[in-house]
């Protein structure tokens, strides 16, 4: 039996969770939510985090029941994410594992989100779609080969949620729950599409065009009445799923592949699961997702992969835990897997 | 005392290394030269435990995390019995204030932890 705790507020979610065996005991989370048209700053992002990380490590130990010493080891995120909130977060994780005498583990964050995708899903070997608002790694297409999640087509510039919350700050939605979820609701009633640059390099795409074309028309449209913002909050949909679509699609049939699993918190996009399934469907593929308690970062992710790495003999020694704002998801040696 | 070229009046104000430094006025390069003198800003922080394993604990959590900023600041930790001292040399008041009050509110969220789930297990 072994018991795994989990830190992690790489971004504006602070999350802790306990896994044992696979089996999720209690996934606490706080989400810092800023006014429409503010995007989350750094340091108020920290000191949000700062505030609430003890009460929601409390509420993680009470809600599965368990005691310090009932701890195998203790799992954080260390990369990648945004510096400050990291460096609010990684402290508190040491000083635990010090104190109850339990070893470190320091985890990469897409690393949390497959290993999560792959225990609710029990997929058995899928092409990884992980697409979120992180920068770097926010629409990356993934396949395990070797002892390494390869990364088979990525974004060269911003995160496609980037993208996303970016445009939501311009036409001012609120950001509770996520700016990306009110996206959703909006694009439900679209009823035009409007064209925008579609862009997929190869195995990789691209956003920032996208965002600059979409920002400058959705002034010159909305003014003179062109166009609803539900019409352009649909149409930027259909155009980046496309394209993540594409791109998946195309990694499946380099590597034989008959799954997919979207992990990452624009997989809660139910739209997007929808244009996925059609792919799927089409060669006869499967298609695996997880809900909004896996999809957004939450601590019991961490905790599945470091239960993993723990397993597997690996451990972070203190003076090398220290946390890094690029991390890339083929830099870990996947040594609990074939 | 130091001489306004803008009122081409005598300053009230006493001159200091810093006035010096930032009132030259010689109007060619704006841009701000290093110091040659070395840092110009130096802070010791001295904070007691209630044991050396304590002090360990939090010197342990707190160092593992480089600086945010590349250039202009060192800092320095290290333990006497159950002290925790750190030590800044910073070129700048500015970039010193930034960093001391990041670790202070860093150790504060440490000593709550060690308040909240300690005392630590025996060994």
């Amino acid at each position: 039996m072994t018991v795994v705790i989990g830190f992690e507020g790489s971004a504006n979610k602070i999350g802790i969770g306990i896994i044992k065996d696979g089996e999720v005991l209690s996934n606490p989370r706080r989400t810092y939510i800023t006014p429409p048209g503010q995007g989350f700053m750094p340091s108020d992002t920290a000191r949000h985090h700062r505030a609430v990380i003890l009460t929601v490590l409390k509420e993680a130990l009470e809600q599965a029941g368990l005691k310090p010493a009932d701890i195998d080891c203790v799992a954080y995120t260390k990369g990648p994410g945004i510096g400050a909130p990291l460096v609010s977060v990684a402290p508190v994780a040491r000083t635990v594992a010090q104190l109850w005498g339990k070893p470190l583990l320091g985890v990469n964050h897409c690393i949390g989100h497959i290993e999560m995708g792959r225990l609710i899903t029990q997929g058995n070997n899928p092409t990884v779609l992980y697409v979120s608002g992180r920068n770097t790694q926010g629409g990356l297409v993934i396949a395990y080969s070797e002892r390494r999640y390869r990364i088979f087509g990525e974004t060269i510039d911003i995160a496609v949620g980037n993208c996303l919350d970016r445009f939501a700050r311009v036409i001012k939605i609120s950001n509770d729950p996520s700016p990306g979820y009110n996206i959703e609701q909006m694009a439900k009633k679209g009823t035009q599409y409007v064209e925008l640059p579609y862009t997929v390099k190869g195995m990789d795409v691209s956003f920032s065009g996208i965002l600059s074309h979409i920002e400058e028309a959705s002034h010159k449209m909305l003014n003179s009445g062109q166009c609803a913002a539900e019409d352009l909050c649909f149409s930027l949909q259909e155009t980046v799923f496309s394209m993540l679509v594409e791109i998946t699609e195309r990694a499946m049939a380099h590597c034989g592949s008959q799954e997919v699993l979207i992990v990452g918190g624009v997989g809660c996009n139910m739209r997007l699961q929808e244009m996925m399934g059609v792919m799927c469907k089409e060669r006869g593929a499967k298609l695996f997702a997880t809900d909004e308690r896996f999809c957004i970062d939450n601590g019991a992710m961490i905790a599945q992969a470091g239960w993993e790495m723990f397993r597997a003999g690996q451990v972070t020694e203190l003076e090398d835990s220290w946390i890094t704002q690029r991390y890339r998801t083929d830099e870990v040696e996947v040594t609990w897997r074939d | 005392s130091a001489s306004s070229p803008l009122t081409g009046s005598a300053s009230s104000y006493p001159e200091t290394s810093f006035s010096k430094k930032h009132n030259k006025h010689d109007g060619g390069d704006r841009r701000r030269k290093k110091p040659r003198n070395g840092p110009t800003g130096a802070l010791s922080v001295y904070v007691p435990f209630p044991s050396p394993r304590e002090a360990a604990i939090a010197l342990r959590s707190l160092s593992p995390d480089r600086e945010p900023r590349k250039g202009g600041i060192s800092k320095h930790l290290a333990l006497t019995g159950s002290t925790l001292s750190v030590r800044w040399r910073a070129d700048e008041a500015r970039i010193l204030r930034v960093s001391v009050t990041s670790f202070l509110d860093h150790l504060a969220l440490v000593m709550e932890t060690m308040e909240m789930f300690g005392p630590p297990v025996a060994l």
